[in-house]
């Protein structure tokens, strides 16, 4: 666990503290089961964010992603009934062909992350949309799909199963990113690709990966979400969701440049991003303030993060100036 | 035998002739200063080496061997690494992260295959007190000084038993003070036995560390001598034509 995480850890119990204070739900077994199927959701998808902005670029498709597989999934299972399971398996690989996409489109034809993206973003909430002819996709009445249904809103020992299921996902990613020679060239490939470049790295094939990966984990929420809400309005399902995956990851420590950040940090992201949108709720602050609350938060954040790093480096640096004073102190002595 | 042998070595652009008929050899534990003025074709010949693209004409030989490199993994394998000048690492990375990138250790726990991070550690440190240096395995490169940096940079030369070590501008970019540091890197890689290649716009560098020095000028090689042969007003002229060629 690094410093910054650290930092990060402190801040969510110190605001937890001070919501249970001010009103003692806070800690109620409904609630925190509640949150905790939020961050569950929301985490999946940020981890993802969190590999496509190691390598440097973005991914503003998220949310349309959600949205379309959403739709696609709901009208499987509910309508043309398609097993499950077999759903689940196109869901993904749908997700696989996109991130497949983005990353090709940026890494072959030299597009820029946020242009491919925006257009994903613009393109698949328009096929969403468009195929639905604006309706919400539901189930049918009494549709009921008992192993799914324990699989993805169903709880154990109280634990939601999407809270579970990002879990597991942290620890997969924590191994690939962290452990893995790909995670080491996805650092590298992040912070200097001409470098990686030179060490013999494939750098595309890191970079489309991560792309793969995002979008992967993406359908992987959609499904998740499609189950949480049973229904999918395809104009609003999943608005702004990258946004939210990309302030998870800003806020774990994760540098828009590339080549910085951890898992830890990012799920401990996400984590804070519920907490504060249950502060708002839990304090009676009106949920219209709900952005504002959350943007303040990011920005204090940063800034006092970035204002701590910078004094640290000045600290590092005047010690090592009285060292070198030291050393040529004693140099003139023995001369 | 020779470490590397350039036989009548032509490269040209479409119209443009980059190198003219350029033929070198140098030695194990040589340490040769490349020199010449911008567009000279310093950087072309050492990506010829390097095998970022192969020569209109001519040969080369490594250890006696004749070898044609078309990609630069090809010039990798056989044992040769070039030190970039705007230093080809990862700030991001610790130093023995930077050493190994591209070609990291990995251990298997069943199906499981993580990086073997202890070894690197312990590899890359073997390597910088073979270089003597200070640097540590676990620092930051971001934090390190510009020697230090250097020290990175040949450890992973280092690493691969290169036999060959191209140098491109080691000395541009640092203070007076770390410049001693890395001459004292190539004096080490030279009592390895290995071949270095220098590049430099320094000529007291040069001429501290250099064995031998040839000089290019406008893609042909106008000198190849040895270093105590020559004189830095000698190679001057070389260089900037007021002699013609030696």
């Amino acid at each position: 666990m690094q410093k910054k995480d650290l930092g990060l850890a402190v801040l969510i119990i110190v605001v937890g503290a001070i919501v249970y204070l001010r009103n003692p739900l806070f800690l109620s077994p409904i609630n925190l089961g509640n949150t905790a199927n939020l961050i569950g959701l929301f985490g999946l998808f940020a981890i993802g964010q969190g590999f496509v902005i190691m390598t440097g670029g973005i991914d503003l498709s998220v949310g349309s992603v959600i949205a379309l597989l959403g739709v696609l999934f709901v009208d499987m299972v509910g309508k043309l009934g398609v097993p499950w399971p077999v759903a689940v398996a196109v869901i993904i690989a749908l997700g696989a062909l996109m991130g497949l996409a983005h990353g090709l489109l940026i890494t072959r034809f030299k597009m820029q992350p946020f242009v491919v993206t925006l257009c994903g973003l613009l393109i698949y909430r328009g096929v969403a949309r468009g195929y639905t002819a604006e309706a919400t996709a539901g189930f049918p009445f009494g549709a009921s799909f008992p192993q799914l249904e324990w699989l993805t809103i169903g709880r154990s020992f109280g634990m939601p199963h999407s809270f579970i299921a990002m879990v597991l996902v942290a620890v997969v990613m924590w191994l690939v990113l962290h452990r893995s020679v790909f995670g080491r060239h996805l650092y590298a490939v992040g912070k200097n690709e001409e470098a990686a470049r030179f060490s013999g790295i494939k750098t595309g094939f890191v970079i489309t990966s991560a792309y793969v990966i995002c979008s992967v984990l993406a359908a992987i929420a959609a499904i998740y979400f499609a189950m949480f809400t049973k229904s999918v309005q395809p104009s609003s399902h999943g608005n702004f969701y990258e946004l939210y995956a990309i302030a998870a990851a800003v806020l774990g420590g994760f540098s828009l440049r590339g080549g910085e950040g951890s898992i830890v940090g990012v799920v401990l992201g996400a984590v804070l991003l519920q907490e504060l949108q249950n502060l708002v709720n839990l304090l009676g602050i009106p949920s219209s303030l709900n952005f504002a609350v959350m943007g303040t938060v990011i920005l204090l954040g940063v800034l006092a993060d970035q204002q701590f790093a910078a004094y640290r480096a000045r600290k590092r640096a005047a010690q090592a100036l009285e060292r070198l004073q030291f050393e040529e102190g004693h140099a003139h002595e023995r001369a | 035998m020779s470490a590397l042998e350039l036989h009548n070595i032509s490269k040209n652009f479409g119209a443009i002739q980059a190198l003219n008929d350029v033929s070198l050899s140098i030695e194990p534990g040589e340490v040769y200063g490349l020199m010449g003025d911008n567009g000279a074709g310093k950087s072309t010949l050492v990506k010829v080496i390097a095998g970022n693209f192969p020569p209109s004409a001519g040969e080369v030989f490594i250890s006696g061997q004749k070898v044609e490199f078309h990609k630069p993994i090809d010039a990798q394998r056989a044992g040769i690494e070039v030190v970039y000048q705007d230093l080809a690492i990862c700030d991001n990375l610790s130093a023995a992260s930077n050493v190994f990138l591209g070609r990291e250790p990995i251990r298997q726990f069943g199906p499981l295959k993580v990086v073997d991070y202890a070894f690197m550690r312990k590899r890359t440190g073997e390597l910088f007190s073979r270089l003597k240096s200070e640097t540590r395995p676990r620092d930051l490169v971001r934090r390190m000084s510009g020697g230090q940096r250097q020290a990175v940079a040949i450890a992973r030369a280092l690493l691969t038993e290169a036999r060959i070590v191209l140098m491109d501008e080691p000395t541009a970019a640092i203070s007076v003070r770390q410049v001693a540091e890395v001459l004292n890197l190539i004096r080490q890689l030279r009592d390895h036995g290995i071949a270095v290649v220098l590049i430099s716009h320094r000529m007291p560098d040069v001429f501290e560390v250099a064995d031998k020095v040839a000089v290019l000028r406008r893609g042909r090689l106008v000198a190849a001598k040895k270093a105590s042969d020559t004189s830095p007003e000698e190679v001057t002229g070389l260089i900037t034509g007021a002699i013609e060629a030696v």
